[in-house]
């Protein structure tokens, strides 16, 4: 089937296409330069046409979700939609059901999705999922810092084993790329402890954070993964922690980039996620303020990090990590359901239901640390757009966030009508900056860098021969004040015009239209079969003791991939 | 118990089986096979192998349908399903019942004919874990896989069950007898705690027995909170226990490196339901302020959990969730399956992989007699003489693979280590072939005609 | 004013749901507009017609001016006055689940007894019951930690279990016996009952208050006794009488005040005055 999306204003950050008049073919699920007379015309004039979104951090699939779900009842109604001809019923705000949260990414007009934390004990559960899940693609990131064998190769700094095993692993839970959360952090808690700082050890493995993110890191660009590291750092959401955020992005300073073709999309070697978590000053929340500009200056200096924001947005949410720790600190204040899951020889996961108001304090500091992040680093190839779904809000508001970064006047009248707290102004600078994002550089933070960052080969762009992933905008930019009307900007991203994926039209004005099975990106690494085999004997006899399932019961099948698209790594 | 001698007569070895009895799903069984049976189990308890080895015994073999005589007749599977089909099609209140024997897989298809027929689908934590989940939903739930009970666990408490009877092997593989990473001298290393009425086999073997009197749980454990919050009892005794030991009990609890809290049916089915569960959760949560606690509820069968888990990625919601408006619904007490069924509300009831006549309470066993009850099992049981049409299906684990989910949420692959029995069928088969002709008899209902987004979704409300 | 009145034909073993036949829907309706209405049953639809007659009398520019009237056994008729905001509805008969849940005002009185979740997460209006109720009344959705926060219930018999959970507002009164775990999880508001309470009132309360004229079958650790008070006044409420007060629960730290009879619950007092004038003369009051 060939289309053909005719006279649309195309905003395509990889192709340095900044808002030019043109159309755009596809053929078959891939864009293609171009098509015969035959080809069904899309009239999109004067609309704007961008990739598909990429979301390069979000929880939307795996064990914590469910635990979420299963816990949080009163969050699913606040969802409920009934079934049409096309979708199923829905449920769900912040923590939606599987078909919902495919539909809703849908409707703003995204196509991929990175799972960011999958336990690889619990991958079949994240794979049962994502294949629940309709309309777009995922990744999923297995967690790697804390696991004991992790620990044990970082220690001894034995970072030939340790690429084998990440390349093992990868393979056995079809993972895509490398996660570190809480590293070290995680692993204490399982004493009902955390690590504090970048050079605290983990209770009895006596090895340090930074001995296990730099190991990592080796490991990743020895293998040349298309994803670099991509780390949660120690300390999320503690006043003071912008010296443990700078000293985990410096550390890696002297490891080089992997040459290898599979590693050539991506310019960084670590990714940073939910930065906003990760930039605040001052002892304890009495005198805490933003350290937004120092991490951003930080950045700006440092090509090879790049960062998500994971910005507040004043909802009432769910807050899930596997930095359980932090998430049991966060109990003791708000006292609201507190749930948790360790999970044997790899990591743990806290949740808790967690409400932003712009009426209190703290909640407006971390929305305002948020926008300053977005706002104070210069390369938007460098910053990612993310709530971290669900934990600072969940994804249906980013086209809320679009509005926000296009208009300083809305930012400012939030600011001074007393929308929000007066700590917006008393402790951060955000009512002095007046930068406002066009929309050649959403483009850029929603899809092409999240694209770039991920190092995929096949879409975040509309390169002929990338997959057809194309969300297009009922907004004509040439007359359009994105400035003067955020309202217009965040309703006009929030129901597409048109999605497609794979070349299949699924949502067309703000519905969906037609559904579709995802696909599980997952790294396959070539080269290092010997060495897989070798390090699995070697971990067998503990993994036989000490784990709880068998080995043949700890991969996860094929059965559990049915739609996958394979990344191979030609990693020697 | 008598010495039985080792099985020695068979053709060959399915090693890494996984159990399909209760919760605990041991995936180490070994199968040993005969002329395509199951011979001997070995590593599995009596209940686990028994079950395995005795798949034939009183098995369901033959599709049957309840003729005007009130008799079951061998029909094919053709007029079994679509007598079935006719049944679900014409109901204006089904009810899909059970699910915790069968594998995530046929629940996907259950759950599409759910949502297509408008129905409720429920399992049997409506009659058992079901006050667990409600209190977890108010309270939160602190859980962690069984393995990091292996490795780091010196306080095990059981309140409220015999594991000993219930699960036998979940002291042996998981929790009081392995030696874990940090715990190398297994059942030395460890403390176990009792707390239960009865002295039950569990407590014969736990260092500690906390005997509190029926009914007195909540009562028991708030006692526990106060003392835990430096706050000094009134009474000399509470249900029961002496105060002197209820100090001594939050001492060693607080003093623990790391301790679990398994829990079954004693807590929640006694007075209080929910609420004692919604407490020893609360009492978890104040334990770790200065320890490492954690708690599991000691899930019966097999994929009890399965079901939860895989409609709360599904639908939302983990058990009960009523389609009828096609919509989901979860309420207490109007949208499961005993309170639908003592209200006489249902006018079809499709049980798969279940017993109802064998668990369920007098008054909700007297409304199945009296209206269309579809079988879905592979043994004869209580149901099968309330059900006007069975459909024999096939045996997880044994002769079908299939997902399922461990009381802690690990997901287990259960593969297939024998054929089943010519004339029987998957589950996964039946339920989607229901499916399917159903769809054919009837419309769907209830569809909108286009998407309303809820209120709660501000932003796409206006387009 | 508009009256509207469903007389009830048949009843019907699949509950009938109201919640699109509120007030705030139907103040406009006129009798055509009923008969071509279908009502919701299981997965399907019939009309209402077959389950009513409906007389509409009067007009009505808004919610609050509408009345309405269900004669009959509704004891298979859900979310009865759900969610409304305002107007006036009666039952005279029995009610199903969900009597005026969610509401935010008006008046729901219901002259028989009422299924559980009445009243539950109300914010406003008042609900009455002349018969009993069953569990979770006034209180909220499973998982929700806010429950009922405005507004008045009064039941005439006897509430079931866990009456008040998660109350955060509002009053609730019941005048016959309570069953266990009254006002359980509540963090503000009041919950009265005349008559006698079986085990564990105020369970892990937080803040609030709990007054029990009748006698108590069992307390929690959690609650200290403070003494005798006289004439407590609550929340600007003055409650004549003698009471024994707890404080509660301690378990979480909690501060609710629980005041319980103190005459009928003497066994629990170490030490009682026979002889104390004060308190004769109000037993005295009271017996006028």
């Amino acid at each position: 089937m060939e289309y053909i999306l005719k006279n649309g204003i195309v905003y395509d950050p990889a192709n340095e296409v900044n808002g030019e008049k043109m159309d755009i073919c596809f053929k078959d699920g891939k864009i293609v330069e171009d098509v015969s007379a035959d080809a069904e015309v899309l009239d999109v004039t004067d609309k704007i046409v961008m990739p598909a979104g990429v979301d390069p951090h979000a929880h939307v699939a795996g064990p914590k979700l469910v635990v979420g779900r299963l816990y949080r009842p009163e969050d699913e109604r606040r969802g409920v939609a009934q079934k049409t001809k096309v979708t199923r019923a829905e449920a769900g705000f912040s923590i939606p059901s599987c078909p919902t949260t495919g539909y809703r990414y849908s409707r703003m007009g995204y196509g991929t999705v990175c799972e960011a934390a999958m336990p690889p004990l619990e991958a079949k559960h994240t794979h049962e999922e994502i294949n629940t899940i309709p309309n777009i693609d995922i990744n999923p990131l297995p967690l790697f810092g804390n696991n004991w064998f992790v620990m044990e190769y970082a220690r001894e700094n034995r970072i030939d084993d340790l690429a084998a095993f990440i390349a093992a692993m990868l393979r056995v839970s079809k993972g895509y790329g490398v996660k570190i959360v809480n590293p070290c952090g995680s692993e204490a808690w399982g004493w009902g402890m955390n690590v504090h700082g970048y050079d605290d050890k983990a209770p009895y493995f006596d090895v340090t954070s930074r001995e296990v993110v730099r190991a990592l890191a080796k490991a990743n660009e020895q293998l040349g993964l298309p994803h670099s590291i991509h780390i949660h750092p120690n300390d999320l959401g503690h006043p003071g922690n912008v010296p443990t955020t700078i000293a985990t992005l410096d550390s890696i300073k002297d490891i080089a980039k992997s040459t290898k073709a599979s590693a050539g999309v991506r310019d960084q070697t670590i990714h940073c996620t939910h930065a906003q978590f990760h930039s605040y000053t001052g002892n304890s929340w009495k005198d805490a303020a933003s350290g937004a500009e120092e991490v951003a200056d930080f950045i700006n200096k440092n090509p090879y990090v790049t960062c998500d924001v994971g910005q507040v947005t004043f909802d009432e949410t769910t807050t899930m990590t596997a930095d359980a720790p932090m998430e049991y600190d966060l109990f003791k204040i708000s006292g609201l359901k507190w749930a948790n899951k360790d999970i044997e020889c790899e990591t743990a996961a806290g949740i808790i239901p967690c409400i932003y108001s712009p009426k209190t304090p703290v909640s407006t500091l971390q929305w305002a640390i948020g926008l300053e992040l977005f706002l104070h680093i210069e390369n938007p190839w460098q910053v990612c757009l993310t709530t971290d779904h669900p934990n600072a809000g969940p994804f249906i508001r980013y086209p809320k966030i679009i509005s926000w970064l296009m208009s300083a006047e809305k930012r400012m009248s939030m600011i001074d009508n007393g929308e929000v707290h007066k700590w917006a102004s008393k402790r951060t600078g955000l009512a002095g900056l007046e930068r406002e994002y066009d929309f050649y550089e959403i483009a850029t933070i929603s899809r092409a860098a999240p694209a770039r960052i991920h190092g995929f080969q096949d879409r975040g762009a509309l390169t002929p021969g990338y997959n057809a992933d194309i969300a297009v905008y009922d907004i004509n930019p040439n007359d359009f004040d994105p400035s003067k009307d955020p309202e217009g900007v965040e309703k006009a991203f929030s129901n597409a015009y048109y999605t497609i994926k794979d070349g299949q039209i699924v949502v067309k004005d703000g519905d969906i239209v037609s559904t579709k099975q995802s696909h599980t990106i997952w790294t396959n690494v070539i080269g290092y079969e010997e060495e897989e085999k070798q390090i699995i004997d070697s971990i067998m006899p503990f993994f036989t003791q000490y784990y709880s399932v068998k080995w043949e019961n700890y991969q996860v099948h094929d059965h559990y991939v049915p739609n996958p698209t394979r990344v191979d790594v030609e990693a020697k | 118990m008598t010495y039985e001698p080792p099985v020695t007569d068979y053709d060959h070895i399915v090693e890494n089986c996984t159990c399909a009895f209760c919760g605990c799903n041991c995936d180490d069984l070994d199968f040993l096979v005969k002329d395509g049976h199951v011979v001997a189990v070995r590593h599995a308890c009596r209940l686990g192998a028994s079950k395995v080895m005795e798949d034939m015994d009183q098995r369901l073999l033959v599709p049957m349908v309840r003729n005007e005589e009130g008799v079951l007749e061998e029909v094919d599977w053709d007029t079994a399903l679509d007598t079935a089909a006719k049944y679900i099609a014409e109901s204006v209140r089904p009810v899909f019942y059970g699910w915790s024997e069968t594998s995530t897989e046929c629940m996907k298809e259950g759950v599409e004919l759910g949502e297509y027929i408008g129905a409720v689908l429920d399992n049997q934590a409506t009659i058992c874990h079901g006050p667990s989940l409600q209190a977890m939903q108010n309270a939160g739930y602190p859980i962690q896989t069984l393995g990091e009970v292996k490795n780091r666990a010196d306080v095990i408490a059981y309140s409220g069950s015999n594991a000993m009877n219930s699960h036998p092997r979940h002291l042996a593989r998981y929790a009081a007898f392995p030696r874990g990473y940090f715990r190398q001298r297994g059942r030395f290393d460890r403390t176990v705690i009792t707390m239960d009425p009865k002295f039950s086999d569990t407590a014969k073997m736990s260092d500690k027995w906390i005997g509190f009197e029926q009914n007195g749980d909540y009562g028991f454990y708030n006692a526990l909170r106060a003392v835990l919050k430096g706050k000094k009892l009134q009474s000399e005794s509470v249900s029961g226990i002496p105060a002197e030991d209820i100090y001594e009990l939050a001492a060693e609890m607080e003093a623990a490196e790391f301790g679990v809290l398994f829990f079954g049916l004693g807590l929640t089915h006694t007075l209080g339901k929910q609420r004692n569960i919604d407490i020893a959760i609360k009492l978890v949560q104040d334990l770790n302020t200065n320890s490492k606690w954690g708690l599991t509820p000691m899930r019966g069968h097999f994929n009890v959990n399965g079901f939860n888990i895989f409609m709360a990625y599904e639908t939302g919601w983990a058990f009960g969730v009523d389609f009828c408006r096609g919509y989901g619904r979860y309420m207490m007490g109007e949208t499961n399956t005993i309170d639908l069924l003592v209200r006489k509300e249902p006018d079809c009831f499709m049980v798969i992989a279940a017993d109802p006549g064998a668990h369920f309470p007098n008054g909700a066993n007297q409304h199945l007699a009296n209206i269309p009850v579809i079988q879905i099992d592979i043994h004869w049981g209580p149901s099968t003489e309330l059900a006007d049409v069975v459909l024999p299906g096939s045996f997880i684990s044994v002769e079908c693979g299939g997902t399922s989910y461990r009381m802690d949420g690990v997901p287990i692959w259960m593969k297939k280590a024998i054929d089943k029995p010519e004339t029987c069928r998957d589950d996964e088969w039946i339920v989607r072939e229901l499916k399917e002709r159903v769809m054919k008899l009837r419309e769907e209902p209830n569809v909108a005609d286009e998407y309303v987004p809820n209120e709660g979704l501000a932003c796409l409300l206006d387009k | 004013m508009k009256t509207i009145t469903f007389d009830q034909k048949k009843t019907s073993s699949i509950a009938l749901e109201f919640d699109e036949l509120i007030t705030d829907n139907i103040y406009s309706w006129t009798e055509e507009d009923f008969a071509a209405y279908k009502v919701p049953v299981g997965n399907s639809r019939f009309p209402i017609t077959d389950y009513f007659d409906i007389t509409v009398e009067g007009e009505a520019e808004s919610p609050a001016e509408v009345k309405m009237i269900l004669n009959g056994d509704c004891n298979r008729v859900k979310y009865i006055g759900c969610k409304m905001s305002a107007g006036e509805v009666v039952v005279n008969g029995d009610a199903d689940l969900h009597v005026g849940a969610e509401m935010s005002g008006g008046v729901v009185t219901v002259f028989g007894n009422v299924a559980a979740h009445a009243g539950r997460e109300m914010k406003g209006g008042k609900l009455e019951i002349m018969g009993n109720t069953k569990e979770f009344c006034g209180a909220s959705y499973i998982g929700e930690w806010r429950g009922m926060s405005g507004g008045e219930i009064i039941i005439h018999g006897n509430a079931g279990k866990q009456c008040g959970e998660c109350l955060v507002g509002g009053k609730i009164h019941v005048l016959g016996d309570c069953d266990i775990l009254a006002g359980i999880h509540m963090t503000k508001g009041t919950i009265e009952i005349d008559g006698n309470v079986n085990r564990w009132p105020g369970g892990q309360m937080k803040n609030g208050n709990i007054v029990i004229h009748g006698k108590v079958g069992r307390l929690l650790e959690g609650f200290v006794e403070q003494g005798i008070v006289t004439d407590p006044e609550l929340d600007g409420i003055v409650y004549p009488g003698r009471y024994i007060e707890y404080k509660g629960d301690i378990a979480l730290n909690g501060k609710g005040t629980l005041i319980i009879d103190a005459e009928k619950n003497r066994d629990r007092l170490s030490t009682w005055i026979e002889e104390d004038d004060e308190y004769n003369a109000i037993r005295e009051y009271r017996a006028q």
